[in-house]
């Protein structure tokens, strides 16, 4: 008789796998902790940290020398930063989009003057809330026709959009002759001051201005499917178009929010300035292009975030703030800008790294 | 078995340089057709004008016994088709979840998304298409993840999506080989389901093993089309490295040159 030998295993059954399902979270406060994880690497959050840091730094030596640091009085807040930052957020919000998409537009501060143009004679002939419609659509104009040179030619963006600038400010000049354009004794009325430069104390309407252009954006970016659309155009084009998502479409529909924030912000600034002389205004084009990449946006296209381009914006012009406050002579304001902004993109490449 | 999908006389020039030349053939329904071919036989292209990323410069693209006069991506996705690409077609800045619902979100109908809706159907397509290993959420970018992972959603997404026709170029050139083996077995699964796809692959074998039919390119022609019952993969072999002239020598009984 012989012996039985026990029966050999030859292979080991396959470990169970982890299933995702299982591992994902289940309580509120997991899901929060989560969401936070994955927030890392994407520009918003860290900048805002530092943003915090610099408002808490001037905040605290606003309180222990109020006289030599008037950072925290009110004609501070609401006269340079409430007046300043929501310009610059929403254009930065504008640009940054677009920069999400994967284009660039170096016409805005040139649009910007024609629009000014254009509310101010507006306002004159038809009063402003027809002016603020007209510019909005001049925005969006200006905007469109750059976006159809950029997606019809396939030339860069970057170099399509330069010549354009100069073009815009040329129809500015045409259109408005060569003095600043102003508003007619009694157009500014007091309704347009009170909604679009109005000062309440610690802050001015501009503020709500941004508060409400923001949370639209977000929406309209983070929680909408066009907003998806831009991301993937901007992340990868032939992969969108594989999905059926048109590139060019898409492109052209991120130049036109440029130009709805470009004319909102353009009737804010007027609003406040009560006059617009073309050609002044050109430095807003890189303020705004630096803000949104302060604000985490690449240069590639693909990533970026409405909080991160506000938050880029109110960065510059805070320091920038700061460094008045501080007595810094004019030309340092420019130097430390400079750096902090060439810091920032470096801190913003260094943290994409971390991004899962 | 009727036919799903027909090329016929199709030609494809990139200018003056002539991808493919001529070429005609038929998917049936719950068919699975390999198609193979050294580099540069013209697969990729084809598999491009299959799923209408890329338009044909003559020839006719026949669905279900009717003619469609202008192919493009919208058209092929309305009718099922899904197509896995070789260089993986996903958003690296993108999380998964957005990636695999891009252009096809689940919204509200003011068009707001349903991003939990969409993460929790991507953690169950990702728990249940292919065997994943590593892959902590849904909400992790893709450019987090290694080439395998990458391509196994994409695969995920196809998978999710297809109704008629799924086709893969080179599904498995970064895959892991037990999610190989869960791919290939899912290829004969579908035919179950009626649903014909098509493989693109270099890897005879994996071709040979769950392929009805053989269809072999080389430099923009079809030289080859035959089922499995007729070849063997000496015989795909001999096509795929010496084209025409390996078949016939092939077919002559006389080893490969």
């Amino acid at each position: 008789m012989s012996v039985k030998e026990p029966p050999v295993v030859l292979e080991e059954p396959a470990p169970e796998r982890r299933r995702l399902a299982d591992s994902q979270p289940a309580t509120t406060v997991d899901r929060l902790k989560d969401n936070l994880y994955y927030l890392r690497g994407r520009g918003a959050l860290e900048i805002s940290g530092v943003y915090l840091a610099i408002v808490i730094g001037f905040v605290v030596t606003s309180l222990v020398n109020p006289a030599g640091f008037a950072f925290l009085n009110s004609n501070n807040l609401s006269g340079v930063l409430s007046q300043n930052i929501p310009v610059l957020a929403i254009l930065a919000i504008g640009a940054g989009v677009l920069m999400i998409a994967g284009e660039f537009d170096l016409s805005i501060g040139a649009t910007i003057g024609l629009c000014g143009v254009v509310f101010i004679r507006t306002a004159n002939s038809a009063g402003w809330p027809v002016a603020f419609a007209a510019t909005v659509a001049v925005g969006i104009a200006v905007a469109v026709i750059n976006g159809l040179i950029v997606v019809s030619t396939k030339i860069p963006s970057f170099i399509a959009t330069l010549g354009m600038s100069f073009f815009w400010t040329g129809v500015s000049i045409y259109v408005n002759g060569n003095t600043p354009a102003t508003f007619f004794p009694g157009v500014r009325t007091d309704t347009m001051v009170n909604l679009m430069a109005g000062n309440y104390g610690y802050f001015r309407s501009q503020l709500v201005w941004l508060v409400v252009v923001g949370i639209a954006a977000w929406f309209l970016l983070h929680r909408h499917r066009a907003g998806n659309k831009v991301f993937a155009v901007g992340g990868n084009a032939a992969a969108a178009a594989a999905v059926s998502i048109k590139p060019k479409a898409v492109r052209l529909q991120a130049f036109a929010f440029l130009g709805v924030m470009v004319g909102i912000a353009s009737s804010l600034y007027v609003a406040r300035t009560s006059g617009m002389q073309p050609g002044t205004t050109e430095s807003y084009t890189l303020l705004a292009i630096a803000a949104a990449v302060v604000g985490g946006c690449s240069l590639t296209g693909g990533r970026g975030s409405v909080t991160g381009m506000v938050v880029g914006g109110a960065l510059i012009l805070t320091i920038e703030n700061g460094l008045v406050l501080g007595n810094a002579p004019g030309f340092y304001v420019q130097l430390f800008l400079g750096v902090a902004i060439v810091i920032a993109a470096v801190f913003n490449k260094f943290m994409e790294g971390k991004a899962t | 078995m009727s036919t799903l999908l027909g090329l016929e006389g199709v030609s494809k020039n990139y200018g003056p340089n002539t991808v493919l030349k001529d070429v005609s053939f038929q998917i049936g329904k719950g068919e699975v057709v390999g198609l193979l071919g050294d580099n540069g036989a013209g697969k990729s292209t084809l598999v491009k004008i299959m799923s209408g990323v890329v338009s044909m410069s003559s020839g006719r693209y026949v669905w279900d016994g009717e003619e469609v006069n202008r192919v493009s991506r919208p058209e092929t996705e309305r009718r099922g088709v899904e197509t896995i690409f070789q260089d993986s077609a996903l958003v690296p800045t993108m999380s998964i979840t957005r990636n695999i619902f891009a252009g096809r979100e689940i919204t509200n109908r003011f068009g707001f998304l349903k991003l939990r809706a969409m993460d929790a159907i991507t953690t169950e397509i990702l728990d249940s298409v292919v065997a994943i290993e590593g892959i902590r959420s849904a909400k992790q970018l893709v450019s987090s993840l290694s080439g395998g992972q990458a391509q196994a959603v994409a695969i995920a997404r196809a998978v999710h999506f297809k109704r008629s026709l799924l086709i893969l170029d080179e599904p498995t050139s970064a895959l892991a080989v037990r999610a190989t083996e869960a791919l290939l077995n899912y290829l004969v699964q579908l035919k179950s389901e009626g649903v014909s796809s098509v493989l693109v692959t270099h890897n005879l074998h994996h071709a040979y093993k769950v392929c009805d039919r053989h269809i072999v390119m080389n430099h923009g022609r079809k030289i080859l089309d035959t089922t499995r019952e007729d070849t063997s993969v000496e015989e795909l072999t001999a096509a795929v490295v010496e084209g025409a002239e390996g078949v016939k020598r092939f077919r002559q009984g006389k080893p490969l040159a």
